[in-house]
């Protein structure tokens, strides 16, 4: 096991300075003029300028010396100080969030942070119960029927699925607004007497005691909510239905009916655990997949965190930002799974032994 | 055949089927369906009926209404399935090319061959994968109206051949070109999956005997790669391959939504829902302009899906799972 973790940890370094080389590689795609002008606050109007600029930082270097500059950083010539450097945090200006691509990031995450634990509590829960009562009846009715229903889940798109919502549940009854907080709770959590220790507004509202802001930053919350956990749940319903189904064929299954015991407590003692080693990792890289930020689903309920600043980024062709967005995210991705794969030692096994 | 056969045994297949071949048959006699309007220089552009901005409601005119801008809502959805069709097909096909070469060299000539391109795979594996489209997407449309860009407007002119049949030798058309950007940033992204699973068909075909016998006869190593073991390998892969169809169609809409994919007004489901973005407050009396095109985007990946679902049953049981969603 120990051996697995180092092996895991030496790759880990290689495997981000991989993507890194990645994301460089896309910025490379384009000139030395285009990069001057991506990073500059200003375009300058005076004719040449754009040729200093480029001279300035080293932007007609040789790549692999780019590269380098991008990496760690490059020396200023007039102030003497070290600028740039992607290793010391510096993803660069972000034109869109009008501010440094790793400020921005920080500003937006609790935002999706926020949507991500809300929306992963029903979409895993649910989503193994409903597979669960599947597997059990298996081939019966109850189990045609959501299997049907997680097909057509499953082949609903986000952006159909949050306008529909979005249409019935916003335009037609108005009951849940876009966006994250009313125009009036904002006013509050933006007052001087609103602590903010976490940003995530449905806990500092706790914190703060004040119950009305709770309550209309988790009714924000339902509709992406939902929407983010539907498109889950038929997921894990599929996925959880064949572990179990797999599971409940097993020999000591049969031993464990042989002995007499009751079938209730065979399901929970004996199946349940087994059939759910395989799902905790997909829960878990689902849940990554949340905080790398849900692009659609922040667009479409105009949910301000890392997924709809992204989208807007995008839209505006500020590269910067939007590599410095997708730096951010390989690198959680990458974290995750590395913990996935060392609990999934701890839980299974199996996998501990080889 | 015993494949064909069981697909059409089994009722959600057929369903499947029959929903796919309803499609085919409407991106065949779109011109007959949809007739585009008499003096019109790109039939993909959606004709439009004036220019205010207000959505109309489906009318005589307009049966399915009319959306933002007065784009016929009914023209785009029937020309947006040749335009879904083109598109998924195209990136299905390169993908899975793509991912062929890269598993099968891996796989068969082992060693530092596998290790250094099986290493690229989990790099472009460590991006998110929409995010990952939408990144390079953005990359490429600041450089496309670069002539001098040479390599990309060579891949973006054989992309383009093979989609819309553009003559290689004309400059390519702007309208085409936001499309084709988006279809390389999946592309590039979207190989991995093949990649590994070929390889591994070929590890598993390379230890039967008969690809010993070749090599001990002397063939050389295309042949024996070519003849002997692709074919074994291959097969169940591009069937499955196939059907992930409608999960780039799916990818594409979603990039269209955003507003990365085809340009406004273009005969294509995800850029004519992305309309749907500007009327939210008032979607339930405007909500023709997100149904109709939504329902046949959902019907269009509940089809590949269904017929993709019982092809995994059938052809191999591993695969169980994968399929078309975001």
């Amino acid at each position: 096991m120990v051996a697995f973790i180092i092996r895991r940890l030496l790759i880990l370094p290689l495997l981000i300075i991989a993507v890194t080389m990645l994301i460089f590689a896309m910025l490379s795609l384009l000139t030395p003029y285009e990069r001057a002008a991506l990073y500059v606050a200003d375009i300058p109007k005076a004719r040449g300028s754009l040729d200093a600029l480029i001279k300035k930082y080293g932007l007609d270097a040789p790549i692999p010396v780019q590269y380098w500059n991008w990496m760690v950083g490059r020396k200023n010539l007039d102030s003497g100080k070290i600028e740039g450097g992607i290793l010391r945090g510096n993803l660069g200006f972000s034109k869109t969030g009008k501010g440094q691509v790793s400020e921005v990031i920080a500003r937006r995450l609790p935002a999706t942070v926020e949507l991500a634990i809300w929306a992963a509590i029903p979409m895993i829960g649910i989503g193994i119960w409903l597979g669960v009562v599947s597997a059990i009846n298996h081939n019966k009715l109850l189990d045609q029927i959501l299997r049907v229903f997680s097909i057509i889940g499953w082949s609903i798109p986000v952006f159909v699925f949050g306008l529909l919502v979005m249409m019935i549940f916003y335009a037609k009854l108005g009951w849940f607004p876009p966006g994250r907080l009313s125009d009036w709770a904002s006013q509050v959590v933006q007052g001087e007497s609103f602590h903010h220790y976490t940003y995530m507004y449905t806990i500092d509202s706790l914190l703060n005691l004040r119950l009305d802001v709770f309550v209309d930053a988790l009714i924000h919350l339902v509709l992406p909510v939902t929407t983010l956990a539907y498109l889950n749940w038929a997921y894990m319903l599929r996925l959880t239905r064949s572990s179990m189904l797999d599971t409940l064929s097993q020999d000591y299954m049969t031993t464990a009916r042989s002995k007499g015991l009751e079938e209730r407590v065979i399901i929970r003692r004996h199946a349940l655990p087994n059939a759910l080693i395989p799902i905790v990792t997909v829960g878990a890289l689902m849940l990554i997949g949340l905080l790398n930020g849900v692009v659609i689903t922040e667009t479409i309920f105009n949910f301000p965190g890392l997924g709809s600043f992204l989208a807007q980024a995008a839209l505006s062709l500020d590269v910067v930002s939007v590599l410095g967005i997708a730096l951010y995210s390989c690198i959680v991705l990458i974290f995750g799974n590395l913990v996935v794969d060392i609990l999934y030692g701890f839980i299974d096994p199996r996998v501990r032994i080889q | 055949m015993a494949v064909a056969k069981k697909l059409l045994k089994n009722p959600t297949s057929m369903l499947g089927i029959i929903l796919l071949l309803g499609f085919i048959l409407v991106a065949i006699f779109a011109p007959n369906i949809a007739p585009p309007p008499a003096k019109t220089r790109d039939v993909y552009m959606i004709p439009r009926d004036g220019f205010a901005t207000e959505p109309k409601a489906p009318s005589p005119k307009h049966i399915w209404g009319t959306t933002e801008g007065q784009y016929d809502i009914y023209y785009g959805v029937v020309w947006g399935t040749r335009t879904a069709f083109r598109i998924g097909v195209v990136i299905t096909l390169i993908t899975l090319i793509l991912g062929l070469a890269i598993g099968s060299l891996a796989g068969f000539y082992g060693g530092w061959v596998d290790e250094v391109l099986m290493r690229i795979t989990e790099v472009f594996l460590a991006f998110p994968f929409l995010l990952a489209a939408i990144t390079l997407t953005s990359v490429l449309q600041t450089l496309y109206g670069r002539s001098e860009a040479s390599a990309m407007q060579f891949i973006a002119k054989i992309l383009a051949l093979l989609t819309f049949g553009h003559n290689p030798t004309q400059d390519l058309n702007p309208l085409q070109m936001q499309i084709l950007t988006g279809m390389i940033a999946i592309i590039v992204f979207g190989w991995m999956t093949y990649a590994r699973v070929i390889r591994g068909n070929i590890l598993a075909v390379k230890e039967f005997e008969y690809s010993l016998a070749a090599k001990v006869i002397g063939a050389r190593d295309m042949r024996i790669l070519f003849r002997h073991l692709l074919p074994n390998a291959v097969f169940p892969v591009m069937v499955l391959a196939s059907m992930d169809i409608g999960a780039y169609v799916l990818t594409f809409a979603a990039l269209s939504f955003l507003g990365l994919g085809a340009q406004r007004g273009y005969a294509d489901w995800g850029q004519m829902i992305s309309f749907a973005r500007n009327w939210i407050p008032s979607l339930s009396e405007h909500w023709y302009i997100v149904v109709y095109p939504s329902v046949v985007i959902v019907l269009f990946v509940l089809a590949w899906n269904l017929v993709g679902d019982a092809l995994r049953d059938i052809l191999d049981p591993r695969m169980r799972g994968r399929g078309a969603g975001l």
